[in-house]
């Protein structure tokens, strides 16, 4: 056993509106330059829907993430040496239309236009070509189009095959934010012929070396989620940061820390570094989400911090694992899954599956169905989260309407539910962290790794060069 | 001149290719890349690219080979001169056909699609036009040895004993005076791409990933 710390995060998808809040606080801190206007480290998605880029979970077209080859762990976008003789052309690459071209308007033109009879327009043009263009695609283009012929093309709706229609009256929809999951077996990483991309040792945090990268860019298609990003000015590789610096003085992520909906959580987990490589290779995809809770190991186990202490884990990181919201929320009530584990890149990034809306039917008037009767199939979170196990979205769910009910008792007087599973106290707290979300419950970070408290960070706010003029200390 | 050109600028060239591209390294690798343009214009590279650099690749193999080995040596072992021609030109017409070809076909790609423009520089241009010349000299004179059009010219008892002496740090600069100039010219485009290395995207040629067939697959680092 070698224990490291994870920063982990979860959203609870129950409670998404699809705002957008996070998109555009990353990108007016990441990706407000030339030659990353298209980037979105983190974008929302409606599901079903392609997302963006267009279809980036056909991985029979991007060859991203990973398999399992004669008990091995391979790439699927092939071996190191058939790698090699894509470096001229790589035929899985993502190319500029398959997210969008970036345009901007002729803002000028609206105050530098001569009298005329009609109101001057500012149109659109290519920030690529400078020339005028004709806007036929940009991000978010199919969002909140249930039901549309995006909508359709979704793969995943594919791969569960006849059982839902789309029919007008059956139609669903669900918002689906996501940016780099910082996975604890990152195929970006494993692809990067320079050695560019790299996993942090202390906190887990997934990088891309602005110095080493030469735009070879075979981290773009071996990324599943399609979350590495090429920058068309400077030529290399850019991806979510996972905010670090931020990160590095106790704060949480942008998207995080500007969630209208409360939604995200964010927090260390401890795991097994040993035991990543097995618990990704294991042939059935339905058991990679067992596996990855197997990963994470309890932070109060004696055995489970000293051999934390051991691998150079400081006391500030393991004090947070131990306070840790995401650990309760992923491991202890296992409300939230990894979105596609089938990749088998072991997805830092957690979702707490939707319940609502909650009724099928109108004519159903049940406040609280079975699970199996909501709106949203089953079968369809089960091929986001699960690889298609639907039992675990079942039992997810379950929990969500328990300590709903659970409240309804307390609040209401309704008669509690039968075969709990866990004391009622502990479904209230559950409902804390889910309903009431406080910001300093849902994220506990350490003041990070320069070995400050978040007091003495506070206090040294404000002070980088002023405290010493000239650099000297 | 002809002092200036055989003896001096290749030690030059050489001097700027190495130290320039070594203080570019050391002070700019964030700009370091293949400057790949894949992104912006895919289709149109799925001929091209592979094809400019395998003629490439085989063309500076040839020339590697070509260079290095004295006729002595390959006399030695029994191949007649003709023999060695027939064997070189095999390989290198083949070679200049796809460097051609792909070189037609990027420089089409370049400047025919708009989205282009962003990923050429002003000093793209220039190097392209070095390029171009360098290739055109040096496949031409190839063509028109072959064919005879420059005489009993044998590049192998002037050219290559020539840059032999070169590497060697005696420059015997009197060799070079009955090259055709066609090939003189050729020496001369090969001596300014070298100046002209590290200012351009060609670096990207020293950065295939040799070390990561040595190294593990996922990479993790201190902060």
């Amino acid at each position: 056993m070698k224990i490291k710390a994870q920063v982990s995060m979860v959203m609870n998808l129950d409670k998404c509106i699809g705002c957008h809040t996070c998109s555009i606080t990353c990108k007016n801190v990441w990706t407000n330059r030339a030659g990353a206007e298209y980037m979105y480290f983190n974008n929302v998605e409606t599901k079903p829907g392609i997302g963006y880029p267009k279809n980036w979970e056909d991985q029979e077209r991007w060859k991203g993430g990973w398999q399992v080859e004669d008990g091995e762990l391979t790439l699927r976008s092939g071996s190191k040496l058939t790698r090699m003789l894509k470096l001229f052309y790589h035929p899985e690459q993502p190319e500029l239309d398959d997210y969008y071209e970036p345009w901007t308007y002729d803002y000028e033109t609206l105050i530098s236009s001569p009298r005329k009879k009609h109101q001057p327009v500012a149109r659109p043009r290519s920030l690529i070509t400078q020339q005028r263009m004709e806007i036929k695609w940009g991000p978010n283009w199919g969002d909140d189009l249930a039901g549309g012929d995006d909508a359709r093309a979704d793969v995943n709706l594919k791969k569960i095959g006849q059982e839902i229609a789309l029919e007008f009256s059956d139609i669903f929809m669900k918002y689906l934010p996501r940016n780099c999951n910082h996975c604890l077996n990152p195929a970006c990483v494993a692809a990067c012929p320079s050695g560019a991309i790299y996993k942090r040792e202390e906190d887990g945090v997934v990088l891309v070396s602005q110095e080493t990268c030469r735009g070879w860019r075979h981290c773009v298609p071996a990324c599943p989620y399609k979350k590495v990003y090429y920058n068309w000015k400077t030529n290399k590789a850019e991806k979510c940061t996972f905010c670090y610096p931020r990160l590095e003085n106790g704060l949480p992520s942008v998207c995080t820390d500007t969630c209208v909906g409360r939604v995200r959580y964010m927090g260390i987990l401890l795991y097994d570094m040993d035991a990543v490589c097995d618990a990704a290779k294991i042939p059935d995809e339905k058991m990679i989400y067992a596996n990855m809770l197997d990963l994470v190991k309890d932070p109060n186990d004696p055995a489970v911090i000293e051999s934390a202490r051991k691998s150079g884990v400081s006391e500030m990181v393991l004090k947070s694992a131990q306070e840790s919201p995401v650990y309760q929320i992923i491991k202890r009530w296992k409300l939230a899954l990894p979105l596609h584990p089938e990749y088998r890149t072991l997805p830092m990034v957690w979702y707490i599956p939707p319940l609502s809306p909650i009724a099928k039917n109108f004519e159903d008037r049940v406040y609280l169905p079975k699970s199996e009767a909501m709106r949203i199939p089953v079968e369809y979170l089960a091929a986001l989260f699960t690889a298609g196990n639907t039992r675990i979205i079942v039992e997810t769910l379950q929990r969500l309407l328990d300590m709903r009910a659970v409240m309804r008792q307390k609040e209401i007087g309704e008669t509690l539910p039968q075969n709990l599973e866990f004391e009622p106290l502990e479904y209230e707290r559950m409902y804390r962290l889910l309903g009431i979300a406080k910001y300093a419950d849902r994220v506990k970070l350490p003041a990070g790794l320069q070995g400050k408290t978040h007091e003495e960070l506070r206090e040294l706010q404000g002070s980088t060069g002023y405290a010493c003029p000239g650099g000297c200390c | 001149m002809s002092g200036f050109l055989w003896g001096a600028l290749p030690y030059i060239a050489f001097t700027v290719l190495i130290v320039g591209t070594a203080y570019r390294y050391w002070t700019g690798e964030r700009g370091w890349t293949t400057k790949s343009s894949e992104f912006l214009a895919k289709d149109s590279l799925k001929v091209a690219g592979p094809m400019f650099h395998l003629g490439l690749l085989m063309a500076f193999g040839g020339h590697v080979i070509g260079i290095l080995v004295p006729k002595s040596l390959t006399d030695g072992v029994g191949i007649s001169e003709h023999l060695y021609h027939i064997i070189a030109l095999a390989g290198g017409i083949p070679a200049g056909l796809l460097f051609f070809g792909g070189f037609f076909l990027l420089m089409q790609r370049r400047f025919g699609n708009p989205r282009m423009k962003v990923n050429t520089s002003t000093m793209d241009v220039w190097l392209y036009l070095v390029l171009f010349l360098t290739l055109v000299t040096g496949f031409g004179g190839t063509l028109m040895n072959a064919v005879g059009l420059l005489g009993d010219f044998n590049y192998r008892e002037a050219i290559s004993p020539w840059f032999r002496s070169v590497l060697a740090m005696s420059p015997d600069v009197e060799l070079m005076a009955d090259v055709p100039l066609i090939f003189k010219a050729h020496m001369v485009m090969w001596m300014i791409t070298a100046i002209i290395f590290p200012l351009t995207r060609l670096v990207h040629c020293l950065s295939f990933p040799f070390e990561y067939f040595l190294r593990n697959k996922i990479v993790y680092r201190r902060k």
